[in-house]
């Protein structure tokens, strides 16, 4: 069984490896793979992150910007994705504290979840995405927590990263990812009931 | 401090399956067992995470090869700026060390020179600095110049 364990850290790390040596070459073939894999799941992620899909498409374009100057930073110790999510924070994070004085950060002190959304009354795009009445719920009662406790919810359970991964994307301490996934669920289930009802 | 076991197996639960140690999972599957209120709290979670996983968000075809060709450009910009770069630094290396063998030979040049024309050692020394300082002045115009040119590219470009 440890042989299999070591045959799989040993596979990942070789991947990290190689892709860490592509993005240091800048390998114009690489980023598109890369574009190609993880596509999806940041936009998704963003998407979530920003409440917002025209942001979230710029962010998208922005963050593999960052990955192309960046990419010799790169460690592969690491998976390639939480390095992606970290960027792709980091990058959304400053331009919403450009844009007004509130980090995501920030919002974890308010009583009540606090959205993201551009001061307009338009539907939100993950309203407009939703393509069912079940996934329009759950994107209601996502966008009506708390940013923090949504990436949380969303790295933890949508795109499947381990608790020292997400912790590692937000730069939170890992009690404070747990507390964060137990408060967001907490948010999060009550709203879900209230629709279902 | 005693800590409410129904609060402590949702704080479990909220991590999810695969977040937990052995011992935890095995604490919650007996908390579970004889706790009715907690395992619809687990019901529920599963039923979340089965419906946040069947959403789907994707990247449109346009936008993923609007992010590829952005990729490219800004790869190739990127790689002149390098070989600029890597120009200049070759050139301030050539400089120095042809100012590091030229200036003995120039300064024995105007040495000469001010003895052949029987001026004062002040006046073929400030010669000297003049005529060794002129094509640094020039060449740092010339950078000076270049530079603004380009910052003002890069804004209309951005625009």
């Amino acid at each position: 069984m440890n042989t299999a364990v070591c045959y799989f850290v040993d596979g990942m790390e070789s991947e990290t490896s190689a892709i860490a040596r592509g993005l240091r070459r800048r390998d114009p073939d690489l980023l598109d793979r890369l574009i190609e894999q993880y596509q999806h799941r940041l936009l998704r992620y963003l998407v979530y992150l920003t409440s917002n899909r025209e942001l979230a498409e710029d962010m998208f374009q922005e963050t593999w910007i960052r990955v192309l100057e960046r990419g010799h930073q790169y460690d592969p110790k690491y998976e390639f994705s939480t390095w992606l999510f970290s960027i792709a924070r980091h990058l959304t994070v400053d331009y919403l504290r450009k844009k007004k004085p509130a980090s995501l950060d920030g919002l974890l002190d308010e009583e009540e979840g606090v959205s993201l959304d551009p001061p307009d009354n338009r539907p939100s795009a993950l309203e407009l995405i939703a393509q069912h009445e079940q996934a329009e719920q759950i994107s209601a009662a996502l966008v009506g927590i708390a940013a923090e406790y949504r990436e949380a919810i969303v790295l933890r359970f949508q795109e499947g990263l381990a608790l020292d991964e997400i912790a590692a994307v937000t730069g939170a301490p890992l009690g404070t990812v747990k507390s964060r996934l137990y408060r967001g669920l907490n948010a999060l289930l009550p709203r879900l009931k209230g629709a279902q009802a | 401090m005693i800590r409410d076991p129904h609060q402590q197996a949702r704080e479990l639960i909220a991590l999810g399956s695969h977040g937990l140690k052995d011992t935890e999972q095995t604490w919650l599957r007996t908390h579970l067992n004889g706790c009715a209120s907690c395992r619809d709290y687990t019901q529920a979670a599963e039923q979340l995470v089965r419906s946040l996983r069947s959403i789907s968000i994707s990247a449109d075809l346009a936008l993923v090869q609007t992010t590829k060709m952005r990729i490219r450009l800004h790869a190739q910009q990127l790689r002149q700026r390098q070989e600029r770069q890597w120009l200049v630094w070759m050139s301030c290396i050539l400089v120095g060390l042809s100012a590091a063998i030229s200036t003995p030979l120039l300064w024995r040049g105007f040495e000469w020179l001010g003895e052949w024309a029987r001026v004062s050692s002040p006046v073929w020394q400030v010669g000297f600095m003049v005529f060794w300082i002129s094509p640094a002045i020039a060449a740092s115009l010339i950078f000076l110049a270049r530079g603004t040119h380009l910052t003002d590219t890069d804004r209309t470009s951005r625009r």
